[in-house]
């Protein structure tokens, strides 16, 4: 038998030679237009504003972060609930359903204290609070 | 699983209540602030008090299971759980002692040092997670926990570090202490896939079952338990991820350096001494045989130069603060000894002197920090100079100062003279005269650079522009606490050290 690692290679090679063909094709048969809005930063089709250096907003931060915690818990509680009804069964229920009240019991207190400190709260920026009245005027 | 606990039989996770007496402190400082949220407006000394007494209550709680013996040979032997991912052993216990007195100090101190901060709830809280991280570090019994549990007490601590967050010294500490630290964690999660990548295994002991004398992929494993040793070297503040100490350790408020100085750099220790003991015992050499991957030697260099740096580099520095920053990366460099040395036929006497070593510097080395808390908090400067004639004004403090210094240069003045005396025993037993005479040279020359913080403090004269006004009581008793400590380990040192070395042993 011939070694397989040469389909794999000659697989390769098309997968390369394919698209940088096409390429090379389209380069040479098109026409060459230059033009102001071709080289514009795309901004799905809105007339960009400002660069792209701009400072965000720390809420994005916060929900995100807040997102990852509840993530991570749901991946945790989903395998949790398939085998729940046999492991009550096997082992009882304190041992089964306790320490997933205490898992969730922390990640409560967690929450709590971000509401409480603001982490949710929705807060106004100053810059864009100041466009919305330029625009209107 | 049940296990007997001076009695009674409990369920195995009970032996963990020292990490989980952490945990509901800090869920406690939470829900005090969830109840007051506003910067500054919950209690100051409720927090420390909780904050110190969950601290001191898990000190109280370990030292008690290591008493009467749980997870050691005579009583239970090491209580694994979790399928092996945690275990609690004599090691394990005595760690969490170390990291509950530091944590117990720093939080004592806080309270005086913290005064009119806003955002002191997240201060204790953080601490109390790192805490919780260094504690579970202790018992991680496999590369995936230990992971994890290195980054619960790191992540903490960028934070600490930049506390003052409008003070652009203490920020630019953080950036370079979170800098290194990604950086090296990047670096011990390569090692451990390598590592993985070899054995096939992540628990510790299933690793060193699985690789055997003669691993198949040695070079593989070689590249993979280097790397490991190198992350490691950042949490123990040691060459060549050391760089990070002085910087982070001046920028951070000076209890949080006391804090990362000690319990860190402790809980560093102690994962790298079960990991390297347990996971690649016969592939370094140590069940006899040429080793396959000699990490004995690499610890030994790595020693060696940590120590030369640590001291050469505190012996040049004019603020008290960094000298005492590089004096720990020197400390670093003395307690690797215990790895290095490993190879002695007694290496439970070799392990349990790194180990007496790191109790007694959680003391003295805290202790010095918090001294330094207490100029910065009479606001005289940084320098050597400016602690000059400062025992007219404040000789208590300054005694206390003078002890944590002569025992960390190892004087009998504390435990620290002890402590080094078993350290130069250890590598005479071992043969490795190399090690000794670092350790002798480095010590006399700390003894320099130490005596010059005494002479500024009780022989040059005052230039009377300081005046005390204040003598911050919890600061104080922080202080005099770690000196009592210090001095007190002297005498005591052989009541402890059994306990020391019979968990060492347990390790073999």
């Amino acid at each position: 038998m011939s070694n397989p690692w040469i389909a794999i290679g000659a697989l390769a090679l098309v997968a390369v030679v394919i698209p940088v063909s096409m390429l090379t094709m389209s380069r040479l048969l098109r026409p060459s237009v230059p033009e102001q809005g071709k080289r514009a930063v795309y901004e799905s089709g809105e007339v960009p504003t400002g660069d792209t250096r701009i400072r965000f907003n720390i809420q994005y931060y916060m929900v995100a972060l807040l997102f990852v915690v509840f993530d991570i818990e749901t991946v945790l509680i989903f395998p949790w609930t398939v085998i729940y009804r046999d492991a009550v069964a096997n082992v009882g229920l304190a041992r089964v359903l306790l320490p997933m009240l205490a898992f969730i019991g922390v990640l409560v207190v967690a929450l709590a204290w971000a509401w409480r400190n603001g982490a949710v709260r929705w807060v106004r920026s100053p810059r864009t609070t100041a466009q919305r009245v330029d625009r209107k005027s | 699983m049940v296990v007997e606990i001076g009695g009674f039989a409990v369920a195995d996770w009970v032996t963990l209540a020292p990490t989980l007496v952490l945990v509901a402190a800090s869920l406690l400082v939470f829900l005090i602030d969830t109840v007051e949220p506003r910067p500054g407006s919950s209690s100051n000394a409720v927090l420390a008090a909780v904050t110190t007494v969950g601290s001191l209550l898990a000190f109280l709680v370990a030292g008690y299971l290591l008493v009467v013996g749980v997870g050691q040979e005579r009583v239970t032997g090491p209580v694994s759980m979790f399928n092996g991912q945690l275990v609690v052993d004599g090691m394990s216990l005595f760690f969490v002692v170390i990291v509950g007195s530091v944590t117990a100090l720093v939080a004592l101190a806080s309270y005086d040092y913290l005064a009119g901060e806003a955002y002191q709830a997240e201060y204790y809280a953080l601490v109390l997670l790192a805490a919780t991280g260094m504690s579970l570090m202790a018992s991680a019994n496999s590369l995936a926990t230990a992971f994890v549990c290195l980054e619960l007490s790191s992540l903490p601590s960028y934070a600490l570090v930049a506390f003052y967050k409008d003070n652009r010294g203490s920020v630019e500490a953080s950036l370079k202490y979170f800098l290194v630290g990604a950086l090296s964690s990047s670096v011990l999660v390569y090692g451990i896939s390598l590592v993985y990548a070899a054995s096939g295994r992540l628990q510790f002991g299933a690793v060193a079952e699985q690789l055997g004398a003669r691993p198949e992929f040695a070079g593989v494993l070689g590249v993979g338990v280097v790397m490991v040793l190198l992350g490691f070297a950042f949490k123990t503040a040691s060459v060549p991820f050391h760089f990070w100490a002085p910087e982070a350790y001046e920028g951070a408020p000076a209890p949080v350096s006391a804090f990362l100085s000690s319990a860190s750099k402790a809980a560093g220790f102690v994962l790298a001494f079960r990991l390297f003991l347990t996971a690649f015992p016969e592939v370094g050499g140590l069940a006899g045989g040429d080793p396959a991957v000699d990490w004995v030697v690499a610890v030994q260099v790595l020693a060696v130069v940590t120590m030369f740096v640590g001291n050469f580099a505190a012996a040049t520095q004019e603020k008290v603060k960094r000298m005492l920053a590089y004096s720990s990366v020197g400390h670093a460099g003395y307690v690797l000894i215990g790895l290095a040395a490993i190879s002695a036929p007694d290496s439970g006497f070799v392990l349990g002197a790194s180990m007496m070593h790191l109790l007694v510097y959680g003391f003295m080395n805290t202790g010095a920090f918090l001294f330094v808390a207490l100029a910065e908090q009479w606001g005289i400067g940084r320098t050597f100079q400016d602690f000059n004639g400062l025992s007219t004004q404040a000789p208590l403090a300054c005694a206390a100062m003078t002890v944590f210094l002569f025992s960390l240069a190892g004087l009998p003045i504390g435990g620290g003279f002890i402590s080094k005396l078993y350290l130069l025993a250890a590598t005479a037993k071992a043969g490795t005269w190399l090690l000794g005479a670092a350790l002798i040279v480095n010590s006399a020359l700390s003894l320099y650079y130490y005596s010059r913080v005494v002479k500024a403090m009780w022989f040059e004269e005052p230039d009377g522009t300081v005046e005390i006004e204040s003598y911050p009581t919890s600061l104080y008793a922080a202080v005099v606490i770690a000196a009592v400590a210090t001095v007190v380990l002297l005498p005591a040192f052989g009541l402890l050290s059994p306990s020391a070395f019979n968990a060492a042993s347990g390790l073999f």
